[in-house]
């Protein structure tokens, strides 16, 4: 019956029976409605255009981390990719079902199933995701399911750090890792998982470790220095690793300097108990690992940075290992040590994401094969 | 000058007479010059394979790294398409009108753009992966590329402009030629898009991350995304789509070389600083 017919019908038992009829049956013709408007092609292609649209914006007028945040992370945007695959769902499964199954139609049926099986996986790890970047010195250990232990991190709304097992251990950095003769540049001896269940792995830019479904990354490297405070007759005081940043020069050189990415920094030096304002720079000697010279700067303690340009109580260099006395204490980076930052991710859906890419791409070629079979048949 | 370069110009150049033969063989109306066009075509494609391959083995690097590698190897792959297409399957003289002249224009951009080192991608970087991304870039291209000429060559064959008509095939023989190459470039866009999420996973961990250049490949898919949906579900056929694969057309390039390469370097996601 359609619905000229049944408001036809409509109209005569209007006029015929009592009591009268409700004309309007809001709870029916509204579940009808939304799932016509679902379910319409018009809406799949005003979608496909309104997201091809977006992309563009964010690509030309709009771009990089702003393209971000003014599109690609707001909720229209997300809610746009939703209606999508709800869309998908009733439009073309309501359309291919009760059809008889061909090579074709398998084709398509299982591109747009992948379709939806990926975006329900990108919601779902969209709410259990974990993203954190690690930050370790030779020898140190953190503890994974401590958020101090990361730098920064970003996770789904449901994730729990309690999913993060065990500890990270950075053993060794290695420079000029190499794997069957190709250069993988830096590469992390790095030590995962609960005490007497430990996974120890190399990793470098194209080999992770992965544990319990967390994965470890190489990111980023530096030096640290063990700084170290005596007083006169040689007794050590206080020792602290201190993590350097490297600086591109204008020779494009690299200076490595205690500071923040921006540019040199003093420091409070010792941590607890200050006596100076410290910075330290580090020269490494262009032939043996781990050695070089280091520069010391040094201010009588006061809060804040120090500005650059005022000029320090006491200055001079020494090569790691020796001493540089600095009015009653003296000072010496004993020794140079990496630090490393990983990037640690947990994404449980993205198994079901790269699966179904790869299904969607089997359906496309399964429906072109069958076009192309037909085709030759003659019939097509 | 380098061997590399004196094929590379020798291509560019021989593509410019086969440019030229296609456009005046369709102003004058004089069909020999089709097939001057394609055997110039052919000649250029020799020393076209030549400096790519020169360049490769004289640098051990990837031929597709620097912006004006990249083209070269996408026109490459354009033009071998178009040969074998010509060559073998289906003849459809005047085709090269449209796929000459942009290899010939693009080639040449190329080459205003060489730089005489090779760039080496990070070695790290390296994978098979990168290797099922560029071809399934490539050749996606290729693909519709002569699928926009096949879509020219339906809107002249039904204006029977230049007096065309009887020199192709039946209109809808060159319609579904079109739809067939568009629906080959889609998988292989499909292709380039699958490969880089998973090149991007093992390298950085994840999958997607709307980077400028990730987000130009999901606008091709989508353009022929869109397509394929303009033909199965609405019906659409013949001029219109035709249209629309030749203004695709346009938006590929764009979105290939034009943009990300000028305003962002090659996936700036990938650009990994050891200090
Ligand atoms: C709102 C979302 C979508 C809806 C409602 C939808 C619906 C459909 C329908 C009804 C068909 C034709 C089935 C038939 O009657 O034979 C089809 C085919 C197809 N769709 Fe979709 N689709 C959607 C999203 C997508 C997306 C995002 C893509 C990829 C860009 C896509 C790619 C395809 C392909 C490749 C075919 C087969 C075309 C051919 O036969 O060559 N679909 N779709």
């Amino acid at each position: 019956m359609t619905r000229n017919e049944r408001d036809e019908v409509e109209l005569v038992a209007e006029t015929e029976s009592f009591p009268v009829e409700p004309r309007y049956h809001p709870i029916h013709r509204i579940p009808r409605m939304i799932y016509d408007f679902l379910a319409s092609a018009r809406l799949a292609m005003a979608l496909l255009v309104a997201i091809l649209v977006c992309c563009l914006a964010g690509v030309t007028v709009v771009r990089g981390a702003q393209a971000w945040l003014t599109i690609f992370s707001t909720l229209w945007f997300n809610a746009l990719l939703v209606l999508l695959v709800v869309n998908v769902a009733c439009c073309f499964f309501g359309r291919i079902w009760h059809r008889r199954i061909t090579v074709i139609s398998f084709g398509m049926i299982l591109f747009h199933m992948s379709f939806v099986a990926m975006f329900l996986a990108i919601v779902y790890d969209s709410l259990f995701f974990f993203q954190g970047s690690l930050r370790l010195t030779e020898g140190e250990t953190l503890q994974n399911s401590d958020p101090h232990s990361y730098d920064g991190y970003r996770q789904g709304r449901f994730f729990s750090f309690s999913r993060l097992k065990g500890e990270t251990t950075l053993v060794k950095m290695i420079r000029g890792y190499r794997v069957g003769g190709e250069d993988k540049r830096a590469a992390y001896d790095v030590e995962v998982g609960e005490p007497g269940h430990k996974r120890r792995e190399v990793i470098y830019i194209t080999n992770n470790l992965d544990y319990k479904g967390v994965k470890y990354l190489p990111e980023k490297e530096g030096y640290s220095a063990l700084i170290v405070l005596s007083d006169k007759t040689g007794k050590e005081l206080y020792g602290a690793h201190v993590p350097l940043q490297s600086l591109k020069q204008k020779d494009n050189s690299y200076l490595y300097t205690t500071g923040t990415k921006e540019g040199a920094g003093s420091f409070p030096f010792p941590q607890d108990s200050p006596l100076y304002s410290l910075q330290v720079a580090y020269r490494p000697d262009p032939v043996k690992d781990r050695s070089g010279e280091v520069f010391f700067q040094v201010w009588p303690y006061r809060e804040g940075e120090i500005p650059q340009q005022e000029q320090p109580a006491a200055a001079g260099k020494a090569p790691v290992g020796q001493h540089f006395s600095a009015g009653g204490h003296t000072l010496a980076a004993k020794e140079i040590r990496y630090w490393v930052g990983m990037n640690v991710r947990h994404d449980p859906g993205k198994p079901v994401i790269l699966a179904s890419l790869w299904v969607g791409l089997a359906g496309m070629i399964i429906t072109t094969f069958g076009r192309m079979r037909k085709g030759r048949a003659g019939k097509g | 000058m380098k061997s590399e370069l004196v094929c590379f110009w020798l291509a560019v150049a021989l593509y410019g007479v086969s440019t030229f033969s296609y456009i005046f063989g369709l102003i004058a109306r004089y069909d020999k010059l089709y097939l001057v066009g394609l055997l110039s075509a052919l000649a250029g494609f020799l020393p076209h394979t030549a400096s790519i391959g020169l360049r490769w083995a004289a640098s051990g690097v990837e031929p597709f790294i620097t912006i004006s590698e990249s083209i070269t190897f996408g026109v490459f792959m354009a033009v071998l398409l178009f040969l074998v297409f010509q060559l073998t399957v289906k003849k459809v003289p005047p085709l090269g009108v449209l796929v000459m002249p942009t290899s010939f224009v693009l080639l040449g951009w190329a080459g205003t753009l060489i730089k005489e080192v090779a760039t080496s991608l990070n070695p790290a970087l390296q994978s098979a992966w990168l290797w099922v991304h560029i071809v399934g870039a490539t050749t996606g291209f290729a693909s519709v590329l002569i699928a926009a000429g096949l879509g020219l060559m339906y809107l002249m064959k039904e204006k029977d402009s230049a007096g065309i008509a009887d020199r192709l095939p039946e209109l809808s023989v060159l319609d579904t030629q079109s739809y067939r190459f568009v629906a080959g470039g889609f998988i292989m866009y499909g292709l380039m898009i699958v490969s880089g999420a998973y090149w991007s996973n093992t390298v950085k961990g994840n999958y997607w991350a709307w980077d400028p250049v990730e987000v130009w490949s999901l606008v091709s898919w989508l353009i022929y995304g869109i397509y394929l949906h303009l033909r199965v579900t609405f019906g659409w056929r013949g001029s219109k789509l035709a249209w629309y694969s030749l203004i695709a057309l346009v938006v590929m390039i764009v979105s290939y070389w034009g943009i990300p390469f000028s305003l962002e370097t090659f996936h700036s996601g990938f650009r990994i600083d050891h200090s």
